[in-house]
Formats: C-alpha cells, structure tokens, sequence
C-alpha cells in the first residue's frame, strides 16, 4: 500500500503547477515548459482548441437560427443579470448560473471566463505600457503603498512578451505611454485625425489621440507564423476566437507553444480548492483541486507554483489556504490579503457628431480604437481628485435606412442604405481607481459553491474620487469635443457596477515590505516564497491602462527568476 | 464574401491545413428550421405569411416570403420569446382577419395590396397597444430575418466577413 500512495505521489508530482489557463496563466505555461520545467495547467472548465472548438467563428448572420438571439429555455440556464448580453455568436464561452456563486454585499460585476484561455478569448485586445508616471502614483500621491518596481523592471518583459504576441501601434514618443515592439499600425480615420490635430494645437502639445496598440499580428514575422498564426483579417469577430489567430490568445499562442515542448499537461474540469503548506519546509508543496466531473479531490505537487486563476480567484484561492501556519490564508499574517481590492472606473460615456469630411469614409473594419492617454494630474497634482483616466475613441461614418412605411417603399429603402450625413464619434473613460482597505473580498462563512469551496463575498463601492473624475471626464471631452467642432455631445455618467469594466484588480498586492503587502517585486508572496502570483490580483495600483499586456510582462519576468533561482536551489 | 470563400482563405492562410475543424466540413447551410407545426395552425401559418409578404414584398427583387421569413418568424416567436408574447401574435392575427372582414367584407388573403398595407398600418397607430405590439414585433422580426438573409447580405448590403483591411480615410464612392 505505502508504495502505492508513493507511486500515486510520484505520478501527480510536477516541476511547476499553474493555476489557471488565461492570458497570464497561458504565459507562465510557455515561459516554464520552454526552459524545461514539466509543467501542469490546471483550468476549471472545458478545453476549447483553437480553431477547432471555434464553432461559431465562420459562421455568417444567416447560418444563425434565430440571427444571434439566443432561445428562452437556454437563456433561463444564465444568470438574469447578464442574459441581456448572451449572444448566439459568443454562447461557447458564457458562464451558466449556479457554476460558482458569489455574494455581492454590494453590487459588483464579475465577468469571468471558465474554459481553456479564459478571457483572453474574449478581450478587447488593447495593449498599452504603463509608464513610471504609473508605477511611482502610490509613492507621489499617498495611496496604496509604493511599487517594489519602476519602468525599468518591467520594461525589457514588455519587449519579450509584444514581440511572441504580435502588437500593432504607432511610435507615438509618448511619456506617459512607452513605445513598445510594433507591427504595424492601424490608421486613426479622417475625424480621428482632426481631434489628434485639434488637441495638439488647442493644450499646448498635451493631449493626444493616439491609434490603441493592440494584440493583432498585422504583418506576421517568424516567430508568429511559427505559432501557426496569420494576418488579421479585421473581420472584427474577435469574440468567437479567430481561426486565423489574428489576435493574441492563451489558445492560439502561448498554450500550443507550450505543449509543444512536450512538458505540459494541460488538465480541465480542475477547480483548486487550496494550494498546500508544507510547514517542515516552510513553503507550498502542492494543490488540491476537485474535478468538476467527478466531484473528487485530487493533490498535485510541483516545487513552485504559479496562481493564474483571475483577480478575485487567486484571491479566494488564497483565503482558502488554511494550514496551521497560515489560518488566515496563505501568506497572510499581515491581514492584507483580499483588501484593496480596485478596478477601472469606466463609467463615464460621451458621444456627438460631426459635419465635417462629409466627402469620406472608411474602408474595412478596425480592431482596434482611438485612444487617448492620460493627461490629468500626469506630473503634479493638478485638480480636486487623485490621478486621471485615459479614453477610448472612435469615429465612424455609417450608413442607415429608414424603418419606416410597409411595402416596396420600405424594402428600397433596406435594400439601399444611405450613408449618413455626419460621422458619429464615442468615446468610454478608463479612470485609475484608488485602491482602498474598505475594499475588499472574504470567504463566506457558512456558503459553499458546487465544489465544496467558500464562496466569496465581493465588498466594494465607488469613492467620491470615482465621481470627481467622470464629472472631469465629461466637462473635459465635452470641451475637447466641442473645440474640434463636433455638435450635439451628449456625455453621461452611466453609474455602472464596479467590476464591470473587467478589470478587477489586487488583493494580493506588491510591495517592499512584507507588513504592508503581499508579493514581493517577484511576484512571490513574502512569506511563502515558491508561490507566484502573477495576474490581476498582484496589483498595487491601477493604472489606466488596459492591464493585460502589463500580466503578461509581470508573469514572464516572474517564470524566468523563479527557474533561475531554482537552478541556484534557492527554490 | 461568403463562408465557402472564406473557409477556402483560411486554408490558404494558415499554410493549408492538413484536415480542417469539423464546423468547416458540415456547414448549416442546409439547416432546416424545425418547427413545432401545432405552435401555429395551418391557417395562422397562412395568414402570417400573408402579412410578411404585405411588409416586404416581391417584385423585382426578392420578397420575405420567398426568403424564408415566415418560418424565421415561428422559430423566433416559439423559442426566444414568452408564450404572452406569441399569445399576443395569435390575437393580433384574429384581429387582423376581423379588421379585413369589418373594413372590406372579405379575408384578408382576399384583400388587393392596399387594403393589406392599410390594414397593417392601422394597427401601427392603433391605440390598442397589443395590437400596436402585435404589429411592431411583426413587422421588426420581418425586417431582421430579411435584412440577415444571404440575398440581401450579399446582393446588397456588401456583406464581407473578412475584408482584410481598414483604411481610415477614403472617398465616398457616389
């Protein structure tokens, strides 16, 4: 029998273990299997292959049964909140009711994506730099506390992680936004290029439009086709995965990169329960995880172990760590885990029109968007709220047809759309939120999910910093707006839940000193130093940016220390 | 561009494909709609019919009869929405045989064009608002599933799944 259980250890025991399979759990795979490391990648849900589990991916609006409107009786099997956003097109990756309950003791919108690539098969693909104006906001403005790293940490894995991923943008030579390692870019369009011109003249050289960098391979170099992955073809149906690999995705990049290599095993239908303290050795050995067929839980162990699992997962991963050592959670004898937990503020919306370049309109589709980067409180402290936001931007000629009428009126006027006789311009706020203790998840005392697992309770409201700046966001653009010549600018606070940007954030923050956060500047917890974490819960501040890039630099920086410091058996 | 061309640009894409994904190989082209035939009678099947083709008609270019948007109309009223929903359709198709019966002394099949359109009309400013409902679910579902076909996606609404580029700023094409 004891050479049994030996085996049966033997069998499950693995370099490294990564905790989920998404846009950074997909990079601590590849980063490890390539310098050799036997890893396992354990994902909640289903596998899904690329191109081969697309299955919606080629389909036309009229292969569609009921043209994307998705039936009564699969619609009750989601929760009612979200129903209003299922689509027939994007139903493989919706997440059905009752799959992980939460509590909400305050509203919050948790987005999450439970198969193989998790979200990163349904981003939005923006990939900007955060630039030391970022990382040295806690330290300048009294928030949260300093970052263990500045620009140049991070810089170089920036580099390394663009270049695999394929990124398209502009040099722009901007400060507050780093140039990083481009294909090439899309163009702004005719009115885009107006407001870059406008705002240029009209703040003296301080606010930009810039083209959004983005996660798509607009000429494929080597290291892409190598990948198996094509140009985009801007078809802009990025959300049912693309079978070109046009855009960047644990699925159609790093995973099959890392498979490969013959060292990973990928293991679906594996929710982890809790990751396991050694306290001989003092530091983890393993997870547990139950397979969501079987309901059975199952030990693995690996020398270092990379949690992955999304924000507010690696933190209930985390809290669910009990051990006699940790009663609190692993690595949190300082009580900071789950606290300061932030998001973006993306409340603020803005649209109008414009009368101008009525002679032009665009030609194809744009991945991407206009984006504009912060300029509020960028070298000092310049108005009544802490920090700022960046905004997305677009412009759009567009055609339409009257509704109107019955008949042959009607079908002429369906059949022959007339483009419009103005361009329609939108805009979105991407404000920093500041992180406060008030804010924060916990496990519920008494609930428990399918698996056996707490649930967690989401504890989190906006400030009155939140408020100040969408009121900036909106007197700002509307004064932005107005000086390029744009009329009839309707901007609106559309008091959307916290979370509902999709950028949930910390809990497990970086920092300096273990009294006062939980990762040190390797993406190690203090007090547990072969457990890395390396997604959006390690996040000291927020940023504006779009976060993903900035995961993937923090994941690959951190899979390479840890296989160098387990070459030197530090590890 | 349609999907057998599309699918034909994704093998050349990716350098050929040795087999592609079974999604590729099947298509739905041929997917029949599979309706419940007692959800409607034969008589309100009939009589929708007539009303989708009084929305958009045949004439040079190809009505929503012809296009299958009578069928698309049952599958949407049977699975997507709720049975007051598609209740509401059953009386507004009896309200509009009345209406044809008490304005023109005959069926509504019977009635020429105009009256058809009139009939119709009236509902849409009826302040009977199931009526008014009836007609506006009607006459929205008739001109998603006929703007949605692939006749009118390709033959007129430059239907491109993958054009292949963006350019930012070019000439209105008069």
């Amino acid at each position: 029998m004891a050479n049994l259980a030996l085996d049966a250890k033997k069998q499950n025991t693995y370099d490294a273990i990564v905790i989920g399979s998404g846009i950074s759990g997909g990079w601590a795979a590849k980063e490890l299997c390539e310098k050799g490391l036997k890893t396992i990648v354990l994902e909640r849900g289903r596998d899904i292959k690329h191109i081969a589990d697309y299955s919606t991916a080629m389909m036309n609006p009229w292969d569609f049964e009921h043209r994307g409107q998705v039936p009564l009786d699969i619609r009750s099997q989601y929760p009612k909140g979200r129903a209003a956003f299922l689509r027939e097109e994007t139903l493989p990756f919706a997440l059905k009711d009752g799959v992980q309950p939460f509590v909400e003791e305050k509203p919050f919108t948790w987005t999450r994506g439970y198969h193989v690539g998790g979200k990163s098969l349904m981003w939005a693909r923006q990939t900007q730099r955060w630039s030391d104006l970022d990382f040295e906001g806690p330290k300048r403005d009294g928030f949260a506390v300093d970052w263990p790293i500045r620009y140049a940490d991070i810089a170089p894995w920036y580099s390394h992680v663009e270049k695999f991923a394929g990124i398209s943008g502009n040099k722009d030579g901007l400060q507050e936004l780093p140039d990083g390692e481009f294909l090439t870019p899309i163009e702004l369009n005719c009115v885009e290029q107006h407001l870059k011109k406008v705002l240029i003249k009209e703040y003296d050289n301080k606010r930009h439009v810039i083209q959004g960098r983005c996660a798509h391979v607009t000429d494929p170099k080597p290291i892409h086709t190598q990948q198996g992955r094509a140009k985009c073809q801007h078809r802009n149906l990025c959300n049912r995965g693309c079978p070109y690999g046009g855009y960047f995705s644990s699925n159609a990049s790093t995973l099959p990169w890392a498979a490969k290599t013959g060292n990973m095993t990928l293991r679906p239908f594996s929710t982890v329960h809790s990751i396991i303290f050694d306290e001989k050795l003092n530091k983890a050995s393993g997870v547990r995880v139950v397979d969501t067929n079987t309901k059975e839980m199952i030990e693995y162990y690996a020398r270092i172990i990379f949690v992955n699992g999304s924000a507010l997962n690696s933190n209930l991963i985390l809290l669910n760590s009990i051990s006699n050592r940790f009663p609190n959670g692993l690595g949190n004898d300082n009580g900071l885990l789950g606290k300061f937990i932030a998001w973006h503020n993306y409340r603020g919306k803005i649209s109008a029109e414009y009368d101008g370049f009525l002679d032009k309109t665009t030609d194809g589709k744009n991945p991407s968007n206009g984006y504009v980067p912060r300029f509020r409180n960028l070298f000092s402290q310049e108005t009544d709220f802490l920090r700022g936001y960046a905004a997305g931007i677009g412009a759009g000629r567009g055609s339409s047809s009257s509704r109107e009428g019955i008949g042959e009126d009607l079908k002429n006027s369906l059949l022959f759309p007339k483009i419009n006789n103005h361009w329609g311009v939108s805009s979105w706020m991407m404000g920093e939120c500041i992180p406060i203790e008030k804010n924060h998840v916990r496990l519920h005392e008494t609930l428990k999910d399918p698996y056996g697992i707490p649930q967690l309770v989401t504890s989190a409201e906006w400030t009155d910093n939140d408020a100040k700046m969408v009121q900036d966001y909106m007197e700002q653009f509307t004064e932005m707006f107005t000086k390029a010549g744009f009329r009839n600018i309707k901007a609106v606070d559309t008091k959307s839940n916290p979370g509902a940007d999709i950028h949930e954030m910390g809990g497990v923050r970086m920092g300096n000193d273990p009294k006062t956060s939980m990762l040190n500047k390797w993406n190690a917890l203090h007090l547990c130093k072969n457990v890395f974490v390396t997604d959006g819960a390690c996040m000291t501040s927020t940023g504006t940016q779009n976060p993903s890039i900035t995961y993937m630099a923090f994941t690959a920086r951190a899979a390479n220390y840890a296989v160098s410091e387990m070459k030197k058996k530090n590890l | 561009m349609n999907r057998r061309i599309a699918i034909r640009d994704l093998t050349l894409a990716l350098g050929g494909l040795t087999s592609l994904p079974a999604w590729a190989t099947n298509g739905w082209t041929t997917h029949s709609f599979q309706l419940n035939q007692r959800y409607f009678k034969a008589n309100e099947q009939h009589l929708l019919a007539t009303i989708v083709e009084t929305i958009i008609p045949e004439s040079d270019t190809k009505g929503a009869k012809s296009l299958g948007v009578p069928a698309f109309l049952q599958k949407m009223l049977q699975d997507c929405y709720e049975p007051t929903v598609s209740e509401n359709i059953k009386n507004g198709l009896t309200a509009t045989e009345k209406a044809a019966q008490k304005q023109f002394g005959k069926s509504f099949d019977d009635c020429d064009t105009q009256q058809k359109q009139q009939i119709l009309l009236g509902f849409e400013k009826n302040e009977d608002t199931r009526l008014k409902d009836f007609y506006s679910l009607v006459k929205n579902l008739t001109i998603l599933g006929y703007t949605t076909s692939e006749y009118v996606q390709t033959g007129f609404l430059k239907y491109n799944m993958a054009p292949g580029h963006y350019y930012g700023c070019v000439p209105v094409k008069k």
